[in-house]
């Protein structure tokens, strides 16, 4: 430890890490991109025969002998596709089909059988698409369907139009394409180890002298990671540039084959809108595609694994890995036997909140979780609808108040309400149930205790259940309580006020135990003699109690009422049991409105950005509690 | 002696407003219990006549069966998975006990005895992720344990879950618990030769049984009570959590309210003896860790 650290060494390793991580980042990164490239190379001819074929078949008449005589040509032609399929939506048949399943007592033309619902459904959708689109006269729905297939093969689906009608559909499906090409790992191990090899050199002219070190290492992995780039950029570029080739070429290819099979009368046949996305909207051509937005997105990749390879350089050469080692090893017993505890946390609580803070920020919902979430990013948005909407009521027509039970601030209202309403019914109950079993000399104390105690025990999701089966109704003994004194049932769940009533005589009956337990803790810790001098005095039993029984409650007390607040204000399982936020949504606390927001409405991120909001409440909460507590403990 | 009870309140007074507040307390229990042995699926106690008399209400209310039957337990092991349910909360609320334990008193071991940098900051967040809302992190954890881990409808995915969730109190109690034993013993220990683990495993283990009891309460009751995970990670039905299965008796549009209130008994007996064992030790352990809080 106390020998004089090396310098070179120290930046010889953090080179070497850097390297590591930005060339293989940027190799991984490259692979990805070269993959993505070739599947959309590979849809987009097969898009292009897809929509050539639909010309054909549209040309020859959808349905008929002539369709299959295209189609058979149009298949011995292109050894690049597996199967071809034409269904006539008119009977339900199938037209034509290349398919080695649809040969001997199946090959088409054929009724289409029951377990080909699949292919009719898929047909049907296409149609739908199609009409919806041109209704509304945009590009919602998607009119080519594309799915993969086993092996990386695609599985594509055009609808087929005649006199302006969708009457069938044409599926395709290709050939197993080639694998992907290599990872070029010679390239990258000439990358890596020759500015290595460069640096030892260089190592041994400077000396152990840090500055030009730190120049020398930094130099030459800038160096490395732009050359790589560069030739990374220029790779995908080339792919480009061959995709459009390929993609024209096909084109041409489709051109002349085409139109040999389609009589001359029918004029149906247009190249020019064949090379198209799924929505069959053409794309720009090859010359109006410079290299513009993808490059540039490239180009930030590689700059931010950059800043990643340096920073790394940076930690190792500058010594701070060699502290962070040393602090670990110092400490190792206590780093060993948190580690377990730590990971666990990690993966499982810290991570995810962080995951759920940056929801919170886009508008993800269910309709787009597979987007990533910079794609979804809003800001501050979500926020801004939650607080700022301040409109909890309306007034009516009629002049009466209608309460928007979605607000935040009704929601937070109501949280409130339901919070001290609780902690107060619970504390009374407790505390008198408490003074009560503590008169010395009464009778059955602890068989009273034990029966009391019961409701704390009990699983409080099974507590909810019962207390929501007990005010039904119909059959719910409350109601023939009531009817017994002749009153009329209540539909306890149909207005906000008995809503919330049910839910706290539920609540109530569950936390008034733990109360009554800490009171009467402390209360027998009381001395008797206590009592007996204040009698002495004259006291009162009211002045006894006030002088006397409520100061010695209260350092145990305080606390056990700031951890039920606590309590009670997420007491999810209560709230959304019994009320179930009935009558519209009322009756909701904070924590289960958010969830409602997630698994009832989709909203994601709105949902994300209702429980920070929930957990920053918490922390000032906290916060606050903690200053409390110092003061009473002070006491 | 004549004259406190001169000025104690009766004590007949006391005992009717026990025998109340007792009643009250008591009766949802004996509501389930009634239910549970009616051997009907029906939450009425007794069938109403078209117009009922006062007496027949009176029936409707008094929570003893009009027959008694074991009919709805029976049915329960028998027609339905709940045998499977149980055995899969047995397995997730002990696993997740023992891994708990585990976790919690090696971290809570180490806060305790070693002064290391970043200690503050491991105790604070651990005590800060108690108020993460749990809604917040059930979407990631989701991803995290179904997508990514491939853990969706297995135990192992359940019990990882709930010991997170259990972990930050019991560090924190062990933590106040160990910090209470003094280090004498540790030290003569050292001397001898000892290795640290030998003294956590001979010496501070054992004499933080207290402790390590609430811990295993608190990590089995996580383990045997909580639903809304367990309703969002098991998705098959061979799978469900006790209550998860109970939920899906009465939840929705079933009324199955005579199986429920069978199992509810069922689930509660482990749990409710369990408590009464170790109620005076979860009191003092709750006040304690609220007041370092």
């Amino acid at each position: 430890m106390k020998s004089a650290p090396s310098h070179r060494l120290r930046f010889g390793i953090g080179l070497a890490l850097a390297l590591a991580l930005g060339i293989g980042l940027d190799v991984l990164l490259l692979a990805g991109a070269r993959a993505a490239d070739a599947r959309v190379r590979a849809e987009r001819q097969a898009i292009v025969t897809l929509n050539a074929l639909t010309d054909v078949v549209v040309g020859a008449g959808i349905s008929g002998d002539p369709v299959r005589t295209a189609v058979a040509a149009w298949s011995k032609s292109h050894p690049s596709l597996a199967a071809i399929r034409v269904i006539a939506f008119d009977g339900i048949s199938l037209e034509a089909s290349t398919d080695p399943k649809d040969s001997g007592d199946r090959a088409a033309p054929r009724r289409l059988s029951r377990e080909e619902k699949d292919a009719y459904d898929r047909g049907q959708r296409l149609r739908a698409s199609v009409e919806t689109n041109r209704q509304e006269g945009a590009a919602r729905k998607e009119e080519i369907e594309v799915a993969a297939a086993d092996g990386g093969a695609l599985d594509l689906a055009a609808p087929l139009e005649k006199d302006g009608e969708v009457a069938g559909m044409l599926e395709i499906r290709t050939a197993t394409p080639p694998p992907p090409a290599p990872i070029p790992v010679s390239t990258a191990l000439l990358y890596f180890f020759a500015p290595l090899a460069v640096y030892a050199a260089a190592a041994l002219l400077l000396g152990e002298r840090r500055a030009p070190l730190a120049v020398a290492a930094s130099l030459l992995l800038a160096l490395v990671l732009f050359l790589f780039a560069r030739q990374t950029l220029r790779i995908l570029d080339a792919d480009r540039v061959e995709t459009d080739r390929q993609v024209a070429a096909r084109v041409g290819q489709e051109t002349g084959l085409a139109g040999g099979l389609v009589a001359p009368g029918a004029a149906a046949v247009d190249p020019a809108k064949w090379d198209t996305d799924v929505f069959r909207h053409p794309r720009p051509g090859a010359a109006a595609t410079p290299p513009g937005g993808a490059e540039r997105r490239g180009r930030n990749v590689f700059f931010g694994v950059a800043i990643g390879a340096f920073a790394l350089l940076a930690f190792f050469g500058l010594g701070l890995a060699a502290r962070l080692g040393a602090t670990l090893s110092r400490h190792r017993v206590a780093y060993l036997y948190i580690v377990p505890a730590m990971l666990a946390m990690i993966v499982l609580v810290f991570f995810p909140f962080l995951y759920g803070v940056a929801i919170s920020f886009t508008q993800q919902t269910i309709y787009n979780t597979g987007q990533p979430l910079s794609h979804l990013w809003v800001g501050l948005q979500n926020y801004g609808h939650i607080l700022g909407d301040f409109a909890v009521a309306k007034r009516a027509p009629d002049g009466s108040l209608a309460f928007n039970y979605l607000n935040f601030y009704w929601t937070l209202l109501f949280t409130i309400v339901w919070t001290v309403s609780n902690v107060t019914i619970g504390v009374t109950v407790g505390l008198l149930l408490a003074l009560i079993l503590n008169t010395a000399g009464l009778k059955l104390r602890p068989i009273y205790r034990v029966l009391l105690i019961l409701p704390w025990a009990m699983p409080n999701y099974i507590t909810a259940l019962i207390w929501k089966g007990m005010f039904h109704r119909q059959f719910g003994v409350i109601n023939q309580v009531i009817q017994i004194f002749g009153g009329q049932p209540i539909s306890w769940f149909d207005k906000p006020f008995t809503s919330f009533l049910t839910a706290l005589s539920t609540n109530g009956w569950l936390s008034f135990p733990f109360m009554m337990v800490i009171s009467l803790g402390a209360l027998q810790s009381i001395p008797g003699e206590i009592y007996e001098a204040a009698r002495v005095e004259g006291a009162s039993r009211w002045q006894q109690f006030r002088a006397i029984t409520l100061p010695s409650l209260k350092p145990s007390l305080i606390p056990a009422i700031i951890i039920s607040v606590v309590w009670t204000f997420n007491m999810f399982n209560i709230i959304f049991l019994v009320t179930g936020g009935e009558p519209g949504g009322s009756t909701e606390i904070l924590i289960t409105q958010a969830y409602k927001f997630a698994f009832e409405r989709y909203r994601y991120g709105y949902a994300a950005a209702y429980s920070v909001i929930i957990f920053l409440i918490l922390l000032a909460y906290g916060t606050v509690q903690n200053r409390v507590t110092r003061a009473t403990e002070g006491l | 002696m004549s004259r406190r009870n001169k000025e104690e309140l009766p004590h007949s007074l006391l005992h009717a407003i026990l025998l109340v507040a007792t009643l009250v307390t008591v009766y949802p229990i004996l509501w389930v219990l009634t239910i549970a042995l009616s051997g009907k699926q029906s939450l009425a106690i007794a069938d109403l006549p078209a117009t009922p008399a006062v007496s027949d209400r009176l029936r409707a209310v008094i929570p003893w069966p009009e027959s008694i039957s074991l009919a709805n337990f029976r049915s329960l092991f028998t027609d339905q998975p709940f045998t499977r349910w149980l055995i899969n909360s047995a397995i997730v609320a002990a696993a997740t006990t023992l891994l708990g334990i585990f976790l919690a008193a090696t971290a809570g071991y180490a806060f305790s005895r070693f002064r290391f940098p970043a200690r503050r900051v491991g105790l604070m967040s651990f005590l800060v992720s108690q108020m993460f809302p749990g809604v917040l992190t059930l979407i990631p954890l989701y991803i995290i344990v179904v997508k990514w881990l491939g853990l969706g409808s297995t135990r192992t995915g359940l019990v990882l879950v709930y010991t997170t969730t259990a972990i930050p109190f019991c560090v924190w109690m062990l933590k106040g618990y160990f910090d209470t034993i003094p280090r004498d013993l540790e030290e003569a220990a050292l001397m001898e030769g000892a290795s640290p683990l030998t003294i956590f495993r001979r010496i501070v283990l054992p004499l933080a049984k207290p402790a390590i009891a609430v811990t295993a309460l608190f990590s089995f009751m996580t383990g045997w009570n909580e639903f809304i995970l367990a309703a969002t990670f098991m998705d098959k039905e061979n799978m469900y959590t006790a209550p998860v299965g109970l939920r899906f008796f009465v939840g929705g549009f079933s009324q199955q309210w005579g199986y429920f209130a069978a199992g509810a008994i069922i689930v509660s007996i482990p749990i409710v003896a369990l408590f009464f064992f170790l109620q005076r030790y979860l009191v003092s352990g709750l006040t304690a860790g609220s007041v370092k809080g």
